[in-house]
């Protein structure tokens, strides 16, 4: 996103809605910072820019990658909706994405408030390579990477700054705690922060499993969430 | 994974902010789900949602309206309804339930309280998605009070300069504290942003 300079009255109107503090107001104009910008949209939709200044340049990849992760109404070819996830537990008791003994882990990457450049995202990435994990291939995340066993991404997206970027996979339960261990370490070597989320069937006792593993590796989760009551059609059948 | 879920908030505040999500899946069930979305929508604020909102076309205000806002649903759509009080969503959990769309339809909230508003409307918990908080650089995150705000917009559209304006305009009396909700509403654009909430919230932020 620009602000033209020649037409900008510095009312500063814009300012406030930048998601990544990428707005300063001068003395003569107001101006972007083109590196820190993550092409969001928020400015242009919601200043209501008085001199008509702030105009969206035409986005040409890697740049583009920027939009897709950072404007709520970009919809990701990838995942068909917009946003920047998948589906994922959603309509899990219709497409069978988590099944019983699975767990989902989401790691959003950059939420919330400080985005997140992809370096950041490529380290968080590799260290869950390691543990084997397949990533979610609907997922607009996943087709930045260049290797997928490695979670090593595309050379020319590691300095592109987005809101938000999700790692999305499965695991067995059994190697959840994997996973929680290579995050804690992970989290040591990034400049930015993830929200976690873990999703998993509800067992016909109506336990969650997933509880048991975060209560013995000592991880803290929300009494808060997202519960999928089931009513989707057709319904999956597991084996 | 996910817009609507990691809200901040003591269990007393998340207990008056509930989220319906509204979706069909791609190439099972999303060929003529406009109409049905729609119709959940319609349930929604017949019992009671404070908003209801869609995720593919942007917010009430962005769309020039709530009957546009309707209309305009598409099949592919993800769409949302906020309670702020469980009895009515559990009243419009009953009324869904009643009238079979197949569409999927997630409840986001404190669980203990989902858990008994789904049972009362005869519905099992299929799957489950849980918060396990911010990680890294927390550090570098706002106070609280600013999180909760920000939070209830899972885009980060409601951003933390204007909320930080917002709050100083309703403690100088530039605008009243629900006029001040309505400003952080507009640019979540999906509509699942709990002005109610943040009404509250503003107040508190303004007393101290």
């Amino acid at each position: 996103m620009i602000i033209d300079k020649e037409k900008c009255i510095t009312c500063g109107q814009c300012e406030v809605y930048c998601p990544v503090g990428a707005i300063t107001i001068g003395d003569e104009y107001a101006e972007i910072d083109f590196d820190e910008c993550t092409e969001c949209y928020n400015c242009l939709r919601m200043a209501e820019c008085p001199a008509d200044a702030i105009y969206q340049q035409k986005l040409e990849w890697p740049r583009t990658v920027r939009s897709v992760l950072s404007d709520v109404l970009t919809i990701a070819p990838e995942s068909g909706i917009s946003g920047r996830g998948t589906e994922e537990m959603k309509t899990n008791e219709v497409t069978g994405r988590f099944k019983h003994g699975w767990a989902g882990v989401g790691i959003e990457v950059g939420r919330p408030t400080l985005g997140a450049r992809f370096f950041d995202v490529e380290k968080i990435a590799m260290a869950m390579a390691k543990l084997g994990v397949e990533f979610e291939a609907c997922n607009p995340t996943t087709s930045l990477m260049s290797d997928v066993k490695t979670g090593k991404f595309k050379d020319d997206v590691l300095n592109e700054k987005v809101l938000s970027a999700i790692i999305e996979f499965s695991v067995p339960l059994a190697k959840l705690d994997e996973v929680f261990v290579g995050l804690k370490e992970v989290s040591q070597r990034i400049e930015t922060v993830f929200s976690l989320c873990v999703a998993s069937r509800v067992a016909p006792d109506g336990n969650v499993p997933t509880h048991d593993v975060m209560r013995k590796s000592s991880i803290w989760f929300a009494p808060n969430g997202k519960t999928n009551v089931g009513l989707g059609r057709p319904m999956f059948k597991e084996d | 994974m996910t817009h609507t879920l990691h809200r901040v908030g003591t269990p007393e505040a998340l207990s008056r902010d509930y989220v319906l999500l509204f979706m069909p899946s791609k190439d099972i069930n999303h060929v003529g789900s406009g109409p049905k979305l729609r119709q959940l929508l319609e349930i929604s604020q017949k019992n009671g949602a404070i908003r209801i909102g869609d995720c593919r076309l942007g917010n009430e205000y962005y769309q020039g309206g709530v009957d546009k806002l309707l209309k305009n649903v598409e099949d592919r759509a993800v769409v949302h309804a906020v309670f702020n009080d469980p009895e009515k969503m559990t009243a419009a959990l009953k009324e869904i339930k009643a009238a079979g769309l197949g569409l999927s339809v997630v409840v986001s909230g404190l669980f203990d309280n989902v858990r008994e508003c789904c049972g009362k409307a005869g519905l099992t918990p299929h799957t489950v998605n849980n918060t396990l908080g911010r990680w890294g650089r927390t550090d570098r995150l706002p106070p609280q009070n600013v999180l909760e705000l920000n939070t209830m917009c899972g885009h980060g559209m409601v951003t933390v300069k204007l909320i930080e304006d917002t709050a100083a305009k309703v403690k100088s009396g530039e605008m009243t504290a629900e006029q001040g909700a309505e400003r952080l509403f507009k640019p979540c654009m999906c509509g699942i942003f709990n002005a109610d909430r943040a009404a509250g919230l503003l107040k508190a932020m303004a007393a101290k």
